[in-house]
């Protein structure tokens, strides 16, 4: 039996100029859950104002490498019957442009009004195509999880987390003292 | 000030902070065992906001009397600890762990909200900074209540069995120390008996909805903290041991 909880991507938030970006996964029971250990893992520390989450198997993604061997079919002459029907929906676009970093992120950059993922990712092509994509996340809008915007939330999830400090690792180079003294003290030890 | 409203406010401080160091290394002792990687992470960071809460009444006890936090912490005895029992008892299960921050959380969470009025400025300015933090802890460990409580069958039987065990030990939170008439009279720190009727209204609500049921027989409540149990020696055995292998030792 698989006992694993479902893994959500979260996205997160640092000013109300940027863009929410993919941070990483958290596996949780349920959004919320989802929600809250997102906030323990990805916003202690470092700042934010808003984390979203969304179940990894709701998200439907393409690279660039993917598009190119495999171009999605047109919109228009899709004969499948679509996995959200054919009334218009509303899909969050995030977009990979960068592979310089260490840390490179999928960004949000807007919504799309489509009638299936595949359509989805047509319009944001369309609209979003100023920057190459390295790939494209398409979810949609309502399988979004997002932290309340409300004040006393980002009171309590956030805002704490700009007053601390932490110590970078080497501060820790300080502990103890020379191997050599550590050899000496058990070689005392054994001859005892 | 005068003396016996200081030696009270010193001895409020000092329950504050014993409390919240002990339940800190409570909490410490799942790191590497949470049932997962994120919960572990969640319960570390809980435990470390509870250490950095102690080091802020500690702060304030030193303001008073000029005493040596990691004195305090690191060299005192059992006998000399003002914590209450519920802190102490062993972390038992996952079910265990998050009903005891659950209820701890929610007395600090209401106690805090009304001492930002404490007519004692730098305890009003340390309750308005720690608040914001214990909000989020109490909405992490109230979801957990809610989920284990309405779970599997057997998560509502763990989650009903540290309830029975534990309820009676809670009330202690409500039992004023020697000298804190005082202290609710110079309005320093907030009434228990007003912030126990708040509790009991909310952490009942909450547990009636999470499909759990208060005990008949509220069981033991500690009355005095000059008083403990064992496992208070055996967790100050293991959390004192580094500093008093090495007293004099000033880098760790």
């Amino acid at each position: 039996m698989d006992t694993q909880w479902p893994r959500w991507e979260v996205f997160k938030q640092d000013t109300p100029a940027k863009p929410h970006q993919a941070v990483g996964s958290v596996h949780a029971a349920d959004p919320q859950h989802a929600l809250l250990t997102a906030r323990n893992i990805f916003a202690r520390r470092p700042q934010a104002i808003s984390m979203w989450v969304v179940r990894a198997e709701d998200i439907f993604s393409w690279t660039k490498e993917e598009l190119a061997e495999n171009p999605p079919p047109e919109a228009a002459k899709q004969t499948e019957p679509l996995a959200y029907g054919f009334q218009p929906l509303t899909f969050c676009v995030f977009r990979k442009t960068s592979h310089k970093r260490s840390m490179t992120f999928v960004d949000y950059v807007g919504e799309v009004s489509a009638s299936s993922p595949e359509d989805a990712l047509k319009q944001a092509q369309q609209q979003f195509g100023d920057v190459e994509a390295l790939a494209w996340w398409i979810v949609p809008t309502d399988r979004l999880a997002k932290s309340d915007p409300g004040s006393e939330t980002v009171e309590s999830w956030f805002a704490p987390a700009t007053d601390k400090t932490y110590k970078q690792q080497q501060y820790y180079a300080t502990i103890g003292s020379h191997v050599s003294k550590h050899k000496l003290g058990r070689e005392t030890d054994d001859e005892e | 000030m005068r003396n016996e409203i200081k030696q009270a406010l010193i001895a409020r401080l000092t329950a504050l902070a014993d409390d919240e160091v002990i339940l800190s290394h409570r909490n410490s002792e799942w790191t590497g065992h949470a049932p997962i990687l994120e919960e572990d992470i969640a319960l570390a960071n809980i435990a470390q906001d509870e250490l950095g809460h102690a080091s802020v009444w500690y702060s304030l006890r030193k303001e008073l009397d000029g005493s040596d936090p990691d004195g305090l912490v690191f060299f005192r005895d059992a006998d000399e600890f003002r914590n209450c029992e519920l802190v102490e008892l062993p972390r038992g299960d996952w079910a265990f762990t998050m009903l005891r921050q659950f209820l701890f959380d929610l007395n600090e969470t209401l106690w805090l909200q009304q001492a930002r009025d404490s007519s004692y400025q730098p305890l009003a300015d340390a309750a308005n900074k720690i608040l914001r933090e214990e909000r989020f802890h109490l909405q992490h460990t109230q979801a957990w209540v809610e989920r284990l409580g309405l779970g599997t069958e057997e998560s509502n039987r763990r989650m009903q069995n540290a309830l029975d065990f534990m309820w009676g030990y809670t009330q202690q939170l409500f039992v004023p120390i020697p000298g804190e008439d005082l202290l609710v009279a110079e309005g320093i720190v907030p009434d228990l008996g007003g912030l126990k009727t708040r509790w009991l209204e909310y952490s009942i609500q909450h547990l009636q909805n999470s499909g759990l049921k208060l005990p008949i027989n509220p069981g033991y409540q500690p009355a005095s903290r000059t008083h403990h149990t064992e496992h208070l020696w055996s967790i100050l055995a293991e959390m004192q041991s580094t500093a008093r292998w090495d007293a004099a030792a000033r880098v760790w």
